[in-house]
């Protein structure tokens, strides 16, 4: 979750920002980069993607982008456009995506292949990247749940915010979306033993 | 909560842990970069409108130049008065296109600075025609921006 300041302040250096006001912008910038980059990364599994998102969160800050205080926090309201530019990334290279073995994926030199080491059982590291990588192969709308409950530390009410759906939607996907992580995780463990 | 349910909440909590990566700081320079250029052509933008009115005004006040008589001079190089009323300064003098217009509903007010041989050319005696001062006027626009009177303020 984003390590928010006070609402209020963020309304201010939103203000300040459409007056054209440059501290106040990368104020806004230092405070909010990191979640979004990360949420982004985590979508998309791509530094470059990541990175396009970003920058276009902040272009959108700068447009004043319709930001409506009685409908959420700022950081609600830039999950919400970091999401929807990376499903329209995601979208967009669709046909190129095959996230499990995707030679491009930004995680996929950082790790050994656990299969190539039957005699032992999985490392943390190794876990954590499995995680990762089982993670991006989720369907994009349990993906984004997982993300932004699990590794964000929203609650229920945030994410369907971020979201724009019904607290039960988050809930039930969540639900299925451990059940299939939890199901890859096992199969992992019993293919390194 | 059962034990696999525990372990893969400790593998989430890890896997956040360890994801401490954030944009690239050259994404901030570009950043800053578009928010300058933006911030600029806005005050651009700011400046087009006024530049406008001041000109509209400008146009006005040559315009209604023509009926009035110039009559009364005053020592001071600086001072002036005009027909048809003392009064000038403080209420608005009616412009010939007005009366053709919708009635006013909401006024508007934009105050101008023009130099004082301009205001020959409303009719208005000055003293020194060649005169480098300058001088205030209120222009009074209506709700369709076009406008309905003038007023000189000095």
């Amino acid at each position: 979750m984003l390590e928010s300041p006070s609402h209020s302040e963020d309304n201010e250096l939103l203000r300040l920002i459409t007056a054209g006001n440059e501290v106040a912008f990368l104020e806004f910038y230092n405070r909010h980069q990191r979640p979004v980059y990360r949420f982004a990364l985590q979508m998309s599994g791509k530094a470059d993607i990541a990175e396009e998102v970003t920058q276009d969160v902040f272009v959108a800050v700068m447009k004043k982008a319709r930001y409506d205080s009685t409908r959420g926090s700022v950081s609600a309201f830039l999950y919400g456009i970091a999401r929807n530019l990376v499903l329209r990334c995601l979208d967009r290279e669709k046909p190129y995506l095959t996230l499990l073995d995707d030679p491009e994926n930004e995680y996929s030199g950082q790790i050994a292949d656990p299969a190539a080491d039957l005699e032992t059982a999985l490392t943390l590291n190794q876990r954590i990247e499995f995680l990762r990588k089982a993670v991006l192969a989720l369907p994009p709308s349990y993906r984004e749940v997982v993300v932004l409950c699990d590794l964000h530390e929203m609650d229920y009410m945030q994410a369907a915010d971020v979201i724009g759906c019904a607290v039960g939607t988050i809930r039930s996907r969540l639900h299925r979306a451990r059940a299939l992580l939890m199901e890859k995780m096992r199969a992992c463990e019993r293919c390194a033993v | 909560m059962n034990d696999n349910d525990w372990g893969l909440s400790n593998d989430f909590r890890a896997l956040a842990h360890a994801d401490q990566s954030e944009a690239p700081p050259e994404l901030r320079d570009r950043l800053l970069i578009e928010f300058r250029r933006r911030s600029a052509h806005k005050r651009r933008l700011r400046w087009i409108p006024a530049t406008g009115i001041a000109a509209a005004a400008a146009a006005i006040l040559l315009f209604i130049a023509i009926p009035k008589q110039p009559t009364v001079f005053s020592d001071s190089p600086a001072q002036f008065a005009a027909t048809p009323s003392d009064d000038l300064d403080s209420d608005f003098y009616p412009l010939p296109e007005a009366d053709g217009l919708p009635p006013l509903e909401n006024a508007t007010v934009v105050r101008v600075q023009m130099p004082v041989t301009s205001l020959q050319l409303m009719g208005v005696a000055v003293n020194d025609p060649d005169s480098a001062d300058s001088v205030q006027a209120d222009i009074l626009l209506g709700q369709d921006g076009l406008a309905r009177g003038v007023r000189l303020v000095q």
